[in-house]
């Protein structure tokens, strides 16, 4: 008996103990239940939502994908400078994944679609905001109208920051698109004078010399995914059928013809002129071909002019020089990034300050001179640029046209681009079918 | 004890009061045991089997960007709509390619040096470790490995085939190859996991069997293919299920090869397309419907291995 009644104790003791971990067991089911919208982030997202409105400010946070090299260098002198002008702000900067923003969209989708939105992240602005279609914040009444940005920004950038009736965006930086990267000592022994490359038939005349007098191939091309394919192919459509054909092609008139003879140009450079690794390889590793002098030129956006900075040896105009793509001489293909607001994100005051500073001078300037782009701002002192960068700066504001860029979202909707990439990548990627990639690309802007 | 007295157990229920009947509820096994499957068992229900539920859902809806899925209108037209999709049965026919060559090839390859390392060669666990040395690395490395293998200049692949005297071959870029070079990649990776695995099998097998087989006369090829092989039938459907499990998991491989959504071309796979189409194209419920087929084709995959199991009473 006195064994007995202590471990009946045990026994309700045990029970109890047990019914209550069942009961925390399935409250806390419940609790994931409840929140079966949110996914993983949810709690923390709804803990921080309180939080913001509470203190009306809120944690600063803001995605992108600029994970290595002079996209890093450049997001780093801007959070130092956010902080050093905000220090009462608490930030998380974040970077996202890595090459073409594959992984920062996908993260933004996903959080977006979760309900659990960031403050800002980096993005395109144009066509590409109908991607984030029903998620966005309107800063023009406080941000773009409080500060006088729509003065203080060229125009072309102020349109495209334009969607649905409001702005949600501010753009940082812009890139140029429509550049041809030399090597000055290849071009020097093929005998190939820059100058003269005025269309892109002049071009591959000039690719034919390269491989015929030197042992550097013509251009150098990265093919590990299509969007270069589709970059060339603008550029060879621009300069042989002229920006009007471009900008037809984009708002959905194509000619198809015009189409057909670009990418015909284009199956004779990548057939004939380039690496035999482009399918392995990114752009980065194409573009130390044109430095290690195994190729003679690159078309690329002037993000490469990154790379040639960073290599001290490497100088400009004596190892590396530029001329816009061969016959969109006087364009400036117009590429921007920009810091996308989103709409019901936990922290709406610190977001506009943000955003605020975003399109300050002192940001731009701070971000875009180690990226490698320019100010959108047309008040900027050039001088206070890099030589190059001051070059593209004039170039940009003095520009005849700015046909905006395909490949990088500003020209067409995610799904144009998606299908358009698909043309390049199902039948253009060698073999290359002229006909099946020009139907393509026809319906891919038409529907 | 019920059958004999059928009226017995009714009987009783009512006599007893509620709180009694309670009681015994309570005490009873079941009650008892609660906390310890129970919990388990929900976590696992509303992580996995709530999410593949859900996600059947979703594939029902016309669910796409960033807007709420609307569940008032049910029908299977993201079905329809990849049936009649040629990218759909493109990435279904190279999903089954996939699955089907890589599986019998490691199955076979992993036999072949099984059946060696059991005849006790030299340095024979020096050739294990080497075999199965590559599944302990992650699909990230080895698609950047194979990357650099198949590099049409540098790369070892075609410097071989140089050396040959024949033109090099852009593996990869060449969309007659890509699928056939994604898997012989893999089989590099999984055939050391076949080996280990007929390994095991091999040496379970009693020697006293080849010893039988010597004396009858009958020569080491001739044990191998009519005594030792057969019995190793259970090695071969557990190992040819994990293979196929990986081969269902290649997205990861055929991922960190491009670094974007759109593998090489010829290797797009029913995975590829389904994360293409949910996270780049944001057509959540499309990538929905893709995944439940995908999850079909993988319980079709691993139903005949349960099955075996059960007929042979290990399930």
């Amino acid at each position: 008996m006195a064994n007995d009644i202590p471990s009946t104790d045990f026994i309700t003791n045990r029970r109890k103990v047990m019914a209550s971990l069942g009961a925390l067991g399935a409250s806390a089911l419940a609790g994931c239940g409840g929140s079966s919208g949110g996914g993983e982030n949810n709690s923390g997202g709804s803990s921080s939502q309180s939080s913001g409105s509470e203190s009306s400010g809120g944690t600063l946070e803001v995605l992108h994908g600029w994970t290595g090299g002079d996209g890093s260098n450049a997001i780093e002198a801007l959070k130092q400078e956010f902080k050093n002008t905000h220090p009462e702000v608490k930030t998380n900067i974040k970077a996202v994944g890595g090459s073409a923003n594959v992984s920062l969209n996908a993260t933004v989708t996903r959080r977006l679609a979760n309900n659990n939105p960031m403050s800002s992240f980096a993005n395109w602005p144009g066509k590409n905001l109908q991607r984030y279609e029903g998620a966005l914040m309107d800063l023009e009444e406080d941000v773009w109208d409080a500060n006088g940005l729509k003065d203080k920004i060229f125009d072309p950038a102020v349109e495209k920051c334009k969607f649905n009736g409001i702005m949600p965006t501010v753009p940082i930086g812009s890139h140029r698109l429509n550049n041809l990267f030399y090597n000055v000592h290849v071009f020097e022994e093929a005998g190939v004078n820059a100058e003269d490359l005025t269309d892109p038939s002049s071009l591959v005349d000039a690719l034919e010399k390269i491989q015929k007098n030197t042992d550097a191939v013509g251009m150098a091309q990265a093919m590990k995914a299509p969007f270069t394919n589709l970059q060339l192919f603008t550029e060879i459509l621009m300069g042989q059928a002229g920006v009007k054909s471009y900008m037809n092609f984009i708002n959905g008139n194509p000619n198809r013809s015009d189409i057909a003879d670009a990418l015909e140009t284009e199956k004779t450079i990548l057939e004939n002129y380039i690496n035999n690794d482009s399918s392995s390889i990114n752009y980065t590793t194409a573009n130390s071909k044109v430095m290690s002098g195994k190729a003679g030129c690159i078309h690329e956006g002037n993000w490469m002019y990154g790379m040639y900075r960073a290599d001290e040896s490497f100088k400009y105009k004596e190892d590396w020089d530029w001329i816009p793509f061969p016959g969109t001489e006087g364009l400036y293909v117009f590429h921007l990034d920009s810091f996308i607001a989103t709409a019901n994100n936990p922290s709406p005051d610190t977001t506009k300050t943000w955003e605020k500073f975003v399109g300050s001078k002192k940001a731009q300037v701070t971000f875009n001179n180690p990226k490698g782009s320019v100010p959108p701002r047309n008040d900027i002192d050039p001088e206070k640029l890099t030589p190059f960068l001051k070059m593209t700066y004039k170039d940009l504001l003095s520009a005849d046209q700015l046909p905006p860029t395909t490949a990088h979202g500003l020209a067409v909707s995610p799904k144009t681009l998606g299908d358009l990439k698909s043309a390049f990548g199902n039948d253009f990627m060698g073999p290359f079918h002229v006909d099946k990639t020009a139907d393509a690309l026809v319906s891919a802007v038409s529907s | 004890m019920v059958t004999q007295n059928p009226t017995d157990h009714a009987g009783r229920t009512d006599e007893r009061p509620f709180s009694e009947r309670l009681q015994h509820f309570v005490n009873g096994t079941f009650v008892r045991s609660l906390p310890f499957w129970g919990i388990p068992f929900l976590l696992m229900g509303s992580a996995v089997y709530a999410g593949i539920g859900w996600n059947v859902l979703i594939s029902l809806t016309d669910y796409e960007g960033l807007a709420s899925a609307s569940y008032s209108q049910l029908d299977f037209e993201m079905y329809a709509r990849a049936f009649g999709s040629s990218t759909f049965w493109t990435a279904a026919q190279n999903t089954f390619v996939l699955l089907v060559a890589f599986t019998v090839i490691c199955l076979v390859l992993g036999l072949a040096l099984a059946v060696l390392l059991d005849r006790n060669i030299r340095y024979s666990e020096s050739v294990q470790t080497i075999y199965v040395l590559p599944m302990a690395l992650s699909f990230v490395i080895t698609a950047q490995l194979w990357l650099w293998m198949y590099n049409p200049d540098s790369g070892l692949v075609n410097l071989a085939i140089k050396t040959l005297g024949l033109s090099s071959i852009d593996f990869l870029g060449n969309p007659k190859f890509a699928l056939a070079a994604v898997i012989f990649a893999l089989v590099w990776q999984f055939s050391g996991y076949a080996m280990v695995v007929y390994l095991a099998g091999l040496r379970s097998i009693p020697t006293s069997q080849f010893e039988a087989g010597k004396i009858d006369g009958a020569s080491t090829a001739r044990i191998y293919l009519r005594i030792i092989i057969p019995q190793l039938r259970a090695s071969s459907v557990s190992a040819a299920v994990v293979l196929m499990v990986f081969a269902l998991k290649a997205f990861t491989f055929l991922y960190s090869l491009t670094g974007v959504f759109r593998p090489p071309n010829g290797t797009d796979i029913l995975a590829t397309l389904m994360v293409r189409r949910a996270f780049k194209y944001t057509e959540w419920a499309y990538g929905a419907a893709i995944a439940t087929m995908l999850l079909l084709l993988a319980l079709g995959v691993i139903a005949p291995y349960l099955y075996y199991q059960h007929k042979h009473g290990s399930l």
